[in-house]
């Protein structure tokens, strides 16, 4: 059996291993929920990725929305007529729907509603990583915070349960570790529930009028309270104990699991106070259990948003615990806490024996190994043609403004064509800005769904300004970075049913751009002189990149058992190095003094053997032996 | 009990795949296990490594110096953990290499691994094995992997069986590809033993 078909037809009882985000979507599952939609991101989009496959025969709607507001505002919909519903984004994701999440507090919902934020310690795939618990102070809402997959199951669950009793919306946070961390998950048995039945029978609470929201600000007060109580009782926040006893720790999700390990393999003695519940969290416990410790240790990852919560309890209680965390120093502000970070940490003040470690000296020779364009990305393609057609051009004055998605890649060398990037749909917000306000000509990235997600705002605004920039949208009919997930651009949705397909030059065009140009940027030949072109024109114009992510490609031809390569014949190769340094396809390199193409890496797009990055040419059409 | 394994290599290259064959073996040998994964940016064919995390531990990233075997898909990511290993890890080399871009662009070729483990020193052990010739003489390269797990088993107390590996695969593949990831499996084992036992074990010639 695949691992989605036992998300979803898993036995109550058996015993499965899985990633974090697999156990959430097997949690909507057993919750009956009916309504599900996200827009794609790390570390959230394995959610996604299950739903997709299990929708149709689960009997539930998924949907990949335009974006993360958007597919807050589907969830709430669902919500507010009677059906349990989903949203799940990555911690910025949040960001983007924050606008619809405050009020969504103000205004209550009928049935179940769970918003799942991913936030990232360590900014594996993000620009920042921003604590989003915050989030739950700022809109009221409950957080759950579970630490491993079976929890990430488990607390969903409880989630819409609370949800419900509340009428309002519950926030559920996991962090990179624990929707990447794969462990064994009991499953449970399925919610004996009809999923998909709806109808809205309107209230004005739903009308964020002021008038309106003046009175359901009352009413959240109520909430909020009930809120504490539950928190005060559950057992998702729980107490344990190893050994003596003696130190006391609150702790909460990915930080939790790092400091059991520490506590176990120093034989430390302590009782653990486990915050499953982040918003509101279980103030008259907290105090008890300062009161019986002299000393407290406050580990979570991030801001200090327990230990500031913690801190003023003590003071206002007047109780004399010793609290130790980021405030005071023991811990450090930023990135994740892995088992290594929290000993060090705790090594002074309890006297832990470590042995010191340095890093073993051969470490320094190894070359760093940054993530890549896959050989035969169109991206590739497209910023060598660009950056040629800029030298060209005769422009002294470039600005680079990029944006969020593989092609964010373009940033490192060879290409160095990113000066700014800040956020979905900046090349454009941004771009526009620089373009009015500077001496320079913008050359703007944006991706197919990033263009839609949030560039077509910040396009308009350029136009209407009179911005001097030049669009260049990198369609690869495809959301890539995340995992290859559909976007408006394509004829089918997020269950994989036939949906409506917007045309991006239509969009373009509509907005009154001075010129638009498609062109394929595998076909150097023509793809460089429409960019030469569009450079040339006044105020806003757009070239549309188009051609299909290299995963997807593959996937195409070797379904139908073809799968081209391309060599190098060493007797016309003038060793001018043109393709390692300036076009790099990580299928290229030196070997011997010689150039080679790794026959196991090379896709065969063929940008290569074009004379514009080979002008000896040396790279040919070859055989593959096998496949 | 504690036995902690990382999986080293190149985004593509199947860390997350092996990584995960050895976690469901691992529960199937009635276990605890918990594993990193990664996923998004990071596996666009940069560094990619996985922890699988046996016994009585909670966090899937294994604190330094704590790991027990290192399969290095990819010569020099497997010596990138290095940080990770003691005196008494093992850490497995298999014969792929990736040039990563950065060395092109400046030039240069593949650092020589073999001096660089002589400049480890012998403070942890270090095993050259050519996985892609075994894989190849199961039927298919892609099967490296497979192959460095067998000849782990052989080597190194992992405390899962070759049984509890082969019905993790029969879970996994079907077919052709289950049948050669089978012997993939049982010639790393052999070669595995034989390297155990002595000093002049032929080199694998990818021969089917
Ligand atoms: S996933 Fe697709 S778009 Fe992303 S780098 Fe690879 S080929 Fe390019
Ligand atoms: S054909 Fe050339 S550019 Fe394309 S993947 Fe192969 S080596 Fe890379």
């Amino acid at each position: 059996m695949k691992i989605y078909d036992r998300v979803l037809d898993g036995l109550p009882g058996e015993k499965t291993l899985l990633l974090g985000n697999e156990a959430i979507a097997r949690g909507f599952v057993e919750a009956a929920g009916g309504v599900a939609a996200t827009y794609p991101g790390t570390p959230s989009s394995e959610v996604g990725d299950t739903l997709s496959e299990i929708a149709a025969r689960g009997g539930f709607y998924f949907e990949i929305s335009v974006n993360e507001k958007v597919a807050l505002e589907v969830a709430y919909s669902a919500a507010i007529s009677g059906i349990r519903s989903f949203a799940f984004m990555k911690h910025v994701g949040l960001n983007v729907a924050a606008d619809a999440l405050m009020s969504t507090a103000y205004s209550g919902v009928r049935a179940g509603m769970v918003v799942m934020t991913a936030d990232d310690p360590s900014m594996f795939s993000s620009q920042n990583e921003q604590d989003n618990r915050h989030y739950a102070e700022l809109s009221h809402l409950p957080m759950i915070e579970p630490s491993t997959p079976q929890e990430a199951k488990d607390y969903l669950i409880r989630a819409f349960e609370i949800s419900e009793k509340l009428a309002m919306p519950v926030l559920f946070r996991t962090t990179t570790r624990v929707s990447h961390m794969r462990a064994p998950v009991v499953m449970g048995p399925k919610e004996d529930r009809l999923a998909l039945m709806g109808t809205y029978p309107g209230h004005l609470a739903h009308v964020t009028l002021p008038s309106y929201s003046i009175k359901s600000r009352k009413a959240l007060s109520m909430r909020i309270s009930h809120a504490e109580v539950i928190s005060q009782q559950t057992d998702l926040n729980r107490l344990e104990v190893y050994g003596d006893g003696e130190y006391g720790f609150i702790t909460s999700g990915s930080a939790y699991n790092s400091l059991v390990d520490v506590i176990k393999s120093n034989s430390i003695g302590a009782e653990v106070l486990k915050v499953g519940m982040s918003n509101p969290i279980p103030e008259n416990r907290i105090a008890s259990f300062l009161m019986s410790h002299e000393y407290m240790f406050v580990v979570e990852e991030l801001d200090p948003y327990l230990e500031q919560k913690v801190r003023v309890i003590a003071q206002r209680e007047g109780i004399p615990a010793l609290i130790h965390g980021k405030l005071d120093g023991t811990f450090p502000e930023e990135y994740e806490y892995s088992a290594d970070v929290i000993e060090k940490a705790l090594a002074a003040p309890l006297k832990l024996n470590i042995k010191p470690r340095t890093a073993p000296a051969v470490l320094q020779q190894i070359p760093p190994r940054p993530p890549a364009l896959c050989p035969g990305c169109p991206h590739r393609a497209t910023y060598y043609a660009v950056k040629r057609a800029v030298r060209m051009s005769g422009l002294n004055n470039v600005t680079y403004s990029s944006d969020i998605g593989c092609y964010s890649l373009g940033a490192y060398e060879p290409f160095e064509m990113a000066d700014v990037l800040l956020e979905m749909g900046s090349s454009l917000g941004a771009g526009s800005g620089l373009g009015k306000l500077t001496d320079s000509r913008v050359v703007a990235f944006v991706g197919d769904s990033t263009f839609f997600h949030a560039g077509i705002p910040a396009l308009i605004n350029a136009v209407r300004t009179g911005s001097r920039m030049t669009l260049v949208v990198m369609d690869n009919s495809t959301t890539a970075m995340t995992g290859q997930q559909t976007n408006p651009g394509l004829a089918y949705d997020g269950m994989g049913n036939p949906s409506a397909q917007m045309s991006i030059e239509e969009i373009i065009r509509s907005t009154g751009v001075g010129s638009l140009e498609t062109a394929d940027p595998y076909d150097l030949k023509t793809f460089l002189p429409a960019v030469l072109r569009s450079l040339k024109s006044e105020g806003v114009s757009a070239v549309v990149a188009r051609r299909e992510c290299a995963i997807l490609r593959d996937r195409e031809i070797r379904k139908k058992g073809q799968m081209p390569v391309y060599v190098v014949d060493t007797k016309k190769c003038a060793l001018c190095m043109n393709c390692v340094t300036n076009f790099s396809c990580p299928a290229i390199d030196i070997k011997g003094g010689q150039i080679a193409i790794d026959p196991d890496l090379c896709d065969g797009c063929g940008v290569c053997a074009e004379p514009m990055v080979c002008p000896f040419r040396a790279i040919v059409s070859g055989e593959r032996n096998g496949i | 009990m504690e036995y902690n394994i990382i999986i080293a290599g190149v985004g593509g290259q199947g860390v997350v795949t092996l990584g995960s064959l050895i976690a469901e073996a691992t529960m199937d040998a009635g276990l605890n296990v918990v594993m990193s994964e990664i996923h998004g940016l990071s596996q666009r064919g940069g560094s990619v490594s996985v922890d699988v995390r046996i016994g009585d531990v909670r966090s899937p990233i294994t604190p330094d110096g704590s790991a027990n075997l290192i399969i290095g898909l990819e010569g020099m990511e497997g010596f990138r953990m290095l940080g990770k290993a003691n005196a008494d890890t093992l850490l497995l080399v298999n014969s792929r290499r990736m040039t990563p871009v950065y060395l092109g662009i400046r030039g240069k070729e593949y650092p020589d691994l073999k001096e660089m483990a002589k400049a480890v020193g012998g403070t942890v052990r270090i095993l050259f094995i050519d996985g892609e010739n075994l894989a190849r003489e199961a039927g298919s390269e892609r099967a490296a992997g497979t192959a460095l797990l067998g000849a782990a088993l052989a080597m190194h107390e992992i405390p899962v069986s070759e049984n509890n590996v082969n019905s993790a695969l029969s879970r996994r593949f079907s077919g052709k590809i289950l049948a050669l990831n089978h012997k993939a499996l049982d010639l790393g084992m052999r070669y595995g033993a034989q390297l155990l036992k002595g000093s002049n074990v032929p080199v694998p010639t990818g021969k089917p």
